[in-house]
């Protein structure tokens, strides 16, 4: 769906980007100037996308300013250094703010593998180098590791959405207990939970607990078929075995618009709302009161703005807000004369 | 015609390209459901903006762009499958700015030496070393093949990817008015980036 109008769009953009840096070489031909020139005027899109990436690529002439007065090039002059020049405000405001960084991910895997992760209140887009992407979620910590013959990610905390670019080597994703091997362009989402990993297939399908290239002939099959995911299914991982159940485009959607930063609200009671809240902010929701917590809510709402929700509960419901003696807002029942349901 | 063409151009890079900022975080209000990607709204933006032929008659370039976002906003809810009634609700809610961004929004200069310097510094080694070469001491993409070993396409791999991290760094840096979702911690800034 969107996610092919954006690879479309990169898709233009890196072309774009190709062009700028291909007509600054100083060997540039009158055929590739000729090229360009055709290539620009097939649509306004192609040419709206050049301006772009020119007028950046002309805003990075400023970086002659940083050249020191030596003879010899230091290719290593901006790399990061300790203390770093990379913590200025604005990146400290970029993190605080939850705004998406886009991580270009290269190869450069150490043993471990690499880790992204991100704090609560941050969401963040790691581009791989293959071009496969994850959308780290609040307070969630991946690690991939590209190794000979298999790309591996491993959620360790939090959530995440990866979506597997096409490429022979499988795409294996671990989670807890559970191991999974996404077909490529499939779309995912996968949380770790106090009960498991919950895993929603999008787009695409998945394999539950395949372990590559281990189990043979009949077995295999009759493992994959058992354990397949499919794009409008969810399921429950845990040690103790698996539970799934189809799910709708809009229920995926709902489950999902943290990418937009938002909590989507259809029916959730008062305590799950709360809980979902909490992963977002430091500052946190208690319900004091366990009669209200069975409250149903529904909603759009911003998962940095627990203010407004509780304002919004507290004018829907007979529930009062105070500020508690630990800095979190308390909800207790508001006394009124009707009972509630 | 050649030069009209490069006028329109200069025109689109000087008055719209600074906007996606501000475009970006309007385009959020639109795709709170999920459907649609903001960064598609802007992209789509652009096209629709740079093919203006009329560009001169245009007063107030903040207004012009958030009235073709918004456009391309509703075609792309007309495009949908199934209508939400939360998708409509919250898009009939979505006020057109009421005071349009304008470009006043070049960044200080040191602070986007910066903001360059730090986006370089988070590339990747290789890339970030070619990078440094063609950009900082200006080195043919010849001769940072020779000098690291590489093949001249791989070079142009290298800054394709590293011009391509900072046109989006540029594009989504924090904006002066941005109430969407990030604001908050960035209203100190407003009178720094007022400046013109």
């Amino acid at each position: 769906m969107e996610r092919e109008t954006g690879s479309r769009r990169e898709a233009v953009r890196q072309a774009a980007a190709l062009w700028v840096v291909r007509l600054d070489d100083p060997s540039c031909s009158a055929a590739d100037r000729a090229a360009f020139e055709a290539w620009r005027d097939d649509s306004h899109e192609h040419e709206a996308a050049y301006e772009r990436e020119a007028a950046a690529w002309a805003r990075l002439e400023r970086l002659r300013a940083l050249r020191p007065g030596v003879e010899r090039p230091d290719r290593d002059l901006l790399a990061e250094r300790r203390p770093s020049v990379a913590r200025a405000p604005w990146a400290r405001g970029m993190a605080a703010a939850a705004a998406i960084a886009l991580v270009v991910a290269g190869t450069m895997t150490f043993d471990g593998g690499t880790a992204y992760a991100t704090a609560i209140g941050e969401r963040r887009v790691v581009v791989l180098s293959d071009n496969s992407r994850i959308e780290l979620n609040t307070d969630s910590k991946v690690v991939v590791r590209y190794r000979k013959g298999v790309r591996e990610v491993k959620l360790i905390k939090g959530e995440a959405v990866f979506e597997a670019a096409k490429d022979v080597r499988p795409f294996v994703i671990k989670a807890a207990d559970a191991v999974m091997q996404a077909d490529s362009s499939t779309e995912m989402a996968v949380r770790l939970r106090s009960d498991g990993a919950a895993v929603t297939v999008k787009r695409g399908a998945v394999d539950l607990d395949a372990t590559p290239g281990e189990h043979k002939g009949e077995r295999k099959d009759e493992r994959k078929d058992d354990l397949r995911l499919t794009a409008g299914v969810t399921a429950i991982y845990s040690s103790a075995g698996s539970r799934s159940r189809a799910v709708s485009d809009s229920e995926i959607d709902r489950a999902l618009a943290w990418r937009q930063g938002a909590i989507a609200l259809n029916g959730q009671s008062l305590e799950q709302a709360v809980a979902e809240f909490n992963r977002y902010n430091r500052q946190q929701i208690r319900i004091a009161d366990p009669s209200i917590s069975g409250l149903r809510l529904a909603g759009y709402f911003q998962t940095t703005e627990p203010n407004s929700f509780v304002s919004a509960v507290t004018s829907a419901f007979p529930v009062r807000a105070a500020a508690g003696s630990d800095g979190a807002i308390r909800l207790s029942r508001r006394a009124v004369p009707e009972k509630i349901g | 015609m050649a030069q009209d063409d490069d006028d329109r151009r200069a025109w689109f890079r000087r008055e719209i390209l600074p906007l996606e900022p501000d475009l970006l975080a309007y385009a959020r209000q639109f795709c709170r459901d999920g459907q649609t990607d903001p960064e598609d709204l802007v992209h789509e933006t652009f096209a629709r903006a740079i093919a203006c032929k009329t560009w001169r008659e245009i007063g107030n370039p903040g207004a012009f762009a958030t009235r073709i976002l918004r456009n391309c906003a509703l075609d792309a809810l007309r495009r949908r499958k199934v209508l939400t009634i939360t998708a409509v609700a919250d898009f009939d809610r979505i006020e057109p700015i009421d005071e349009a961004p304008t470009a006043q929004r070049v960044l200080e200069s040191r602070e986007e030496l910066r903001l360059l310097a730090d986006a370089i510094a988070e590339l990747p080694t290789q890339c970030r070393r070619v990078f440094t070469l063609r950009k900082v001491y200006s080195l043919s993409p010849e001769d940072i093949a020779v000098r690291l070993g590489l093949s001249v396409s791989t070079v142009e791999k290298h800054l394709v990817k590293g011009l391509r991290y900072c046109s989006d760094k540029l594009g989504r840096r924090i904006g002066r008015k941005n109430k969407v979702d990030e604001g908050r911690s960035w209203s100190a800034r407003r009178d720094h980036d007022a400046k013109r």
